[in-house]
């Protein structure tokens, strides 16, 4: 990508090995109230490896990216500004709100065309007190693996921590947390292409180019603080050491996904490497000062393409990239 | 629909992270995982690429009656592994509008070699259809996160692709196959509207449930997960011994 203009791009990946050190950020519960369960996975290898899962990423993700839109001064819903999980779903109880349309969320809320929402159908009720209710809903346009470690590279420390019962009589009670550390193989996917659109229909429904770009800032600049400092379960006292950062990414400037390999596989960014070509513009990275150089480049020099269905619209398009 | 020649085109799939294709059926508070994705979602895959790539009108006029009508077969890759994971679901009560939180179950599979999947289709689609297939990029659940590594023409290997279990047709003794309820497109006669419905126009559903097997069988189990090994049919029952 040239540094001196801005360039359009249509999706986004990273394969990323993520190191963390004593992090319990993605529990899978806990066994009644003395042991708190680290999340597993059993790979395809035979192995079994700690896990975070994508949600809580994604939620984190959220969370930061409500602050930059805000800060952005891109619009949120009534339900994303109280920081409502539900998002457009929280709104059709509201009678302001009862005929919401897809054009209406996506034009009035940059977190809900980000990262989605979903508003079930609902038949009429028999006595006809309620009104049918069609199906709403948008894709996320960001997507975050589950961060797998690297089998043979990853720990856990059983911590004896002490909590206060519920009650007086309770008293002082114990409780094992796990500390984990490895490094963590993790993909994230972002079509940037979708922002301001009905991506059922690839319909544009904001053609507000500037609101656009200022939204897809925010989704970079939130998402290279999620890396840079990461968040999830128990970081009030377990905030995650991060003393690595390493993988590649992958930008692709017109139709076409960005590839993503498993970077539990040693060779990820060779075999990553391998692909670059002019609609496949490929950049490793070693260190978390490289990655946060790459994400400077992207904030400040590319906007969100326009999807060639859109651009065709109304007429065929024959797909060539 | 006109007659051209026709080929198979073969694509395969890295998935590079976990995956999550729900067993039709199953709760969505305890969901099992299928090891691929069935004939169905590939069906709805190739629709919404299709929409994506080439707009609306296109998909429908030109694409939709191939898509719904093309065989198809699906190749696992060769090692599945299952785990089920409790996540935290957060419900609001109607009424009270009260939040609470409940832990789900949900089934994570994590594979080791590709997907592959094979369309039969007429030549002059064949361009198309190559670049539907490139710009998959995920299966089932939006985080089951998919890359299209090679497409190519290549028939498939029916003794190592799922199957109707009306069509089974094993010549070696039945082994512990995993089988599982899959859901495929009803019929060939699908129009836009069953499967693209419209606005206060209720459609009966478009698919069909049936049950399938794969050509994978368990030869592991490690706490609640369970490691899948794929098999040919057609393998002889001495030779398909767990490794």
């Amino acid at each position: 990508m040239n540094e001196s203009h801005t360039s359009s791009i249509y999706e986004v990946s990273w394969s990323l090995r993520v190191a963390w050190q004593a992090q319990s950020i993605s529990n899978a519960g806990s066994n009644g109230s003395n042991r708190l369960l680290p999340r597993r996975q059993l790979l395809a290898c035979g192995t079994e490896t700690d896990a975070c899962s994508g949600n809580i990423a994604k939620h984190f993700h959220a969370a930061l990216l409500a602050e930059y839109l805000e800060a952005a001064g891109c619009p949120l819903c009534p339900a994303c500004k109280v920081r409502d999980g539900r998002r457009a779903a929280a709104l059709t109880d509201q009678p302001e709100y009862k005929n919401l349309t897809i054009e209406q969320v996506v034009r009035d809320c940059g977190l809900c065309d980000t990262h989605g929402f979903l508003v079930t159908a609902k038949n009429a009720g028999s006595s006809g007190t309620t009104e049918a209710r069609q199906r709403l809903s948008k894709h996320s346009l960001i997507e975050f693996s589950f961060a797998l470690a690297l089998p043979e590279r990853h720990a856990e420390t059983l911590q004896l921590m002490t909590r206060v019962g519920d009650s007086k009589d309770e008293g002082q009670m114990l409780m094992k947390m796990s500390a984990r550390s490895g490094e963590y193989a993790l993909c994230i996917r972002y079509k940037c292409a979708g922002i301001g659109l009905d991506t059922d229909k690839w319909k544009l429904v904001m053609d507000d180019e500037q609101e656009r770009g200022r939204r897809h800032r925010a989704i970079l600049t939130a998402l290279r603080d999620c890396l840079l400092s990461p968040g999830g379960a128990l970081t009030a006292t377990m905030l995650p050491h991060l003393t690595g950062l390493r993988g590649a990414m992958v930008v692709c400037p017109s139709t076409g996904r960005a590839p993503i390999y498993s970077p539990l596989q040693d060779d990820f960014i060779t075999r990553l490497s391998a692909l670059q070509s002019e609609t496949c513009l490929v950049s490793p990275f070693e260190t978390i000062d490289a990655f946060h150089l790459q994400m400077r480049h992207l904030i400040e020099h590319t906007l969100p393409a326009l999807p060639a269905a859109c651009l065709m619209s109304g007429t065929a398009n024959d797909g060539s990239r | 629909m006109e007659t051209s020649p026709l080929i198979w085109l073969r694509a395969e799939y890295h998935l590079p992270a976990l995956s999550s294709c729900r067993v039709p059926m199953t709760s969505i508070t305890s969901a099992r995982a299928l090891p691929t994705p069935g004939p169905a979602t590939v069906r709805l895959a190739l629709i919404r690429t299709g929409i994506e790539v080439f707009g609306m009108a296109y998909v429908e006029s030109v694409l939709f009656p191939l898509i719904t009508a093309l065989p198809l077969h699906i190749r696992p890759p060769e090692r599945v592994a299952l785990t089920p994971h409790v996540l935290h679901a957060y419900k609001i009560e109607d009424k009270t509008q009260q939040q609470s939180c409940a832990p789900i179950s949900r089934e994570m599979a994590h594979t080791e070699g590709p997907l592959t999947l094979y369309l039969h289709l007429p030549i002059p689609m064949q361009d198309r259809f190559r670049l539907l297939l490139q710009m998959i990029g995920y299966w089932g659940q939006a985080h089951s996160l998919a890359c299209c590594t090679r497409i190519e023409q290549g028939s498939p290997p029916l003794e190592e692709c799922l199957t109707p279990l009306r069509l089974f047709k094993a010549q070696a003794s039945l082994r512990p196959f995993f089988s599982s309820l899959l859901s495929e497109f009803r019929d060939t006669t699908l129009c836009w509207h069953d499967v693209m419905p419209l606005l206060g126009n209720p459609s009966p559903n478009p698919l069909r449930l049936e049950i399938y097997v794969w050509p994978l069988v368990t030869v592991m189990h490690h706490g609640s997960g369970r490691l899948l090994l794929r098999q040919p049919f057609t393998l002889p029952q001495e030779a398909a011994t767990p490794t």
